[in-house]
């Protein structure tokens, strides 16, 4: 059990691209922490950094109250799980879990009782004496996770761990972690390019770009208030309305139409500034009667998403996407009108940046 | 039931086009994919099959045909070669100074491929997968520079090297006026053979490692292994299959390398007289033409079940 505290922490490769840049974030103790972003983003690096596996350019990595920025990879008392499991093909499955124990130079009766321990608690009975190759990825997946509980380590990092697996086991996989996380309370880092896994997995988001941190909060912070226009069209499994827009009467002017300010954004901006309008999909309600404050618009494409209805309504030039029940899908080409809460708008500013708190 | 009888019907599907096939190429049964047919297929082969026959098989047998013979290279055993039975094999069996040559190979074959090439052919590759790439490049080219030098050039360099008056070896290290050749015949080839085949063993080990799944190198470095561990528990078990080949490989072509000769000539007083070397001097310095060909076909033989050995292995690894 121990906190992570990074303190500008910088990550250059030869050649002088930046994969972490000056980056301090603190993980606290017991805490299930997400690094969600783009590939490319330096969140793979950070977790890497963090594991000791690349070496720190400068800047400081705490775990607990240990500083371990020079330690090896072995001496940080961490554990890792890679995205393709990285199991030992010519061990046993209880042979894979009790590696850590081994180099610990545990004895061998010791440690497979250590290994049989963790592995009835990952559903693996039956399976100890099987290589990986025999595996499904499901199992698989399994058998890493004990081998990283075996280990006792003070720091989970989880790289990508759900993404080799189909859809549906992912689902699976995704609970089954949640819990496992919760019953072990180890701070657990976890990168994923998912943002749907972050916000179902994660204590706290940090959502990362180029190397830097744009946002850094709970998954409802993130998909409610998303810091800037790229995290505002990052996080959300249907993109955020974003429009251009400008300030007019203490109301806002998007795409002809005359909406309220947002909540937040009131007294925090200048008649007449030019400003980028969000909205989310889920948080826009439709109507058939004419309603006030509204978009006023033709339903041009309808997308099924199960138990609702992505609808793209075509206002003036732009296109307003707006998400409602099943049974309130309108046929194509109908008018409708869609209404916005100005507590869930926001308004971005020229530089990208949310306005107001 | 419903399952089933879907599967019963496709195997009778099966077999109908089965049948079909069959009356279309009568060969289908014998896995003749290109339907040539046996004739035209032959008379592909036969070229090949001629040209085997007459530089590999018959030379062979002829070596078999010599090898009964007490066939001399001048004299009157030259032009009337008289049929002498097993004597030629029943001598080098019992011959001290064919059993001394066997067991110099042995020993050659031992530190200069076995030992030599692969521990430091893989030693050098594993190196170099921690280094920088500019210095991998030139490592590479130094190591492979000696592979590929002609062997008549580099044999040459190493007769300098060993020079007893003013050789770079007794100059750099001081060491007199040590004839390197004369007093330590053994271990000079051995060193120059393992100097000369390396790169084979480097250039094939570095391919081994950079097929080591990173993660797994990784995940042990993680548990806290040392070079040593990782060593045992994930390079080894990921390149045994390579370190199988290159051993077969090098042991073969050490065995069999008649190089050391420009170097010692299997001296001084046949201590350095590997079979390539022994076999040359017997059958062609002193034109003992039959008991040389016995000599070989006695080599051809160890040859042979070192590769059967390694075929052996190798099947047992795929199955």
């Amino acid at each position: 059990m121990a906190s992570i505290v990074t303190t500008s922490l910088v990550k250059e490769y030869p050649g002088g691209v930046r994969g972490v840049n000056g980056l301090s974030l603190t993980v606290n103790d017991g805490e299930f922490f997400a690094l969600l972003g783009p590939s490319g983003c330096g969140k793979t690096t950070l977790l890497r950094t963090i594991a000791g596996l690349e070496k720190t350019t400068s800047g400081r990595i705490n775990i607990g109250d240990r500083d371990v920025t020079d330690l090896e990879p072995g001496k940080r008392k961490i554990a890792m799980v890679f995205q393709d499991y990285a199991l030992f093909p010519h061990m046993s499955v209880a042979d894979n879990i009790s590696y850590p124990l081994k180099i610990q130079k545990m004895r061998k009766t010791d440690r497979l009782e250590e290994a049989e321990k963790v592995g009835d608690g990952l559903s693996l009975q039956g399976l100890m004496e099987r290589r990986p190759g025999q595996l499904s990825g499901g199992q698989q997946q399994r058998v890493a996770l004990g081998r990283a509980i075996a280990s006792r380590p003070e720091v989970f990092l989880f790289d990508e761990p759900l993404s080799n697996l189909d859809a549906r086991l992912r689902l699976e996989a995704r609970t089954f972690l949640k819990k496992l996380q919760i019953d072990l309370g180890i701070t657990t880092v976890f990168v994923t390019h998912d943002q749907a896994e972050a916000l179902a997995l994660a204590d706290r988001i940090a959502i990362m770009k180029a190397g830097t941190l744009q946002q850094l909060g709970s998954p409802r912070e993130v998909f409610q208030r998303p810091a800037n226009i790229f995290v505002a069209s990052f996080v959300g499994s249907t993109p955020m309305n974003l429009l251009p827009a400008t300030v007019q009467d203490g109301r806002v002017l998007v795409s002809g139409t005359s909406l309220p300010l947002p909540a937040s954004a009131e007294g925090l901006v200048a008649e007449g500034q030019s400003v980028t309008w969000g909205a989310r999909p889920e948080y826009l309600h439709m109507s058939t009667t004419e309603t006030a404050d509204a978009f006023l618009g033709g339903v041009t494409i309808s997308e099924n998403l199960g138990a609702s209805v992505l609808l793209s309504i075509s206002v003036g030039e732009s296109n307003v996407r707006v998400v409602v029940g099943e049974d309130q899908e309108p046929s194509m080409g109908t008018s409708v009108w869609v209404k916005v809460e100005p507590r869930r708008s926001l308004l971005f500013d020229s530089d990208g940046d949310r306005i107001g708190k | 039931m419903s399952e089933i009888d879907a599967d019963a019907a496709a195997s009778q599907k099966l077999r109908k086009s089965e049948r079909v096939k069959r009356k279309g190429n009568r060969t289908s049964e014998d896995g003749d994919s290109a339907g040539l047919g046996k004739g035209r297929a032959a008379a592909f082969v036969a070229p090949a099959m001629l040209l085997i026959a007459i530089f590999l098989v018959f030379p062979a047998l002829w070596t078999l045909y010599l090898g009964l013979t007490n066939y001399r290279l001048t004299g009157f055993a030259a032009t009337h070669p008289r049929f002498v039975g097993i004597d030629n094999y029943v001598n080098a069996l019992t011959d001290s100074r064919f059993l001394n040559s066997l067991g110099l190979t042995l020993l050659f074959v031992l530190g200069s491929a076995v030992i030599g090439q692969s521990v430091l052919g893989f030693a050098i590759a594993w190196m170099m997968t921690r280094v920088r790439k500019g210095v991998k490049s030139v490592v590479e080219f130094f190591v492979l520079l000696a592979w590929i030098v002609p062997s008549s050039v580099s044999t040459f360099l190493w007769l300098a090297l060993l020079d007893r008056n003013n050789g770079t070896l007794n100059t750099l290290f001081g060491t007199g006026t040590t004839a390197w050749l004369l007093q330590f015949p053994m271990q000079s080839i051995i060193v120059f053979n393992t100097w000369v085949g390396t790169a084979f063993s480097m250039l094939l080990f570095s391919s081994a490692l950079g097929a080591v799944p990173p993660t797994q190198l990784e995940s042990s470095k993680i548990a806290g292994a040392g070079a040593w561990a990782q060593l045992r528990d994930v390079i080894f078990p990921h390149i045994r299959s390579h370190v199988l080949t290159n051993t077969i490989l090098i042991t073969l072509w050490t065995f069999n390398t008649f190089t050391p000769y420009l170097l010692t000539a299997g001296g001084p007083d046949h201590r350095s007289e590997i079979l390539p070397v022994y076999i040359y001097r017997l059958a062609l310095s002193e034109g003992s033409l039959g008991q040389g060909s016995a000599v070989s076909l006695i080599m051809i033989l160890i040859n042979l079940v070192i590769a059967l050995v390694y075929l052996r292995i190798l099947r047992e690894k795929k199955s």
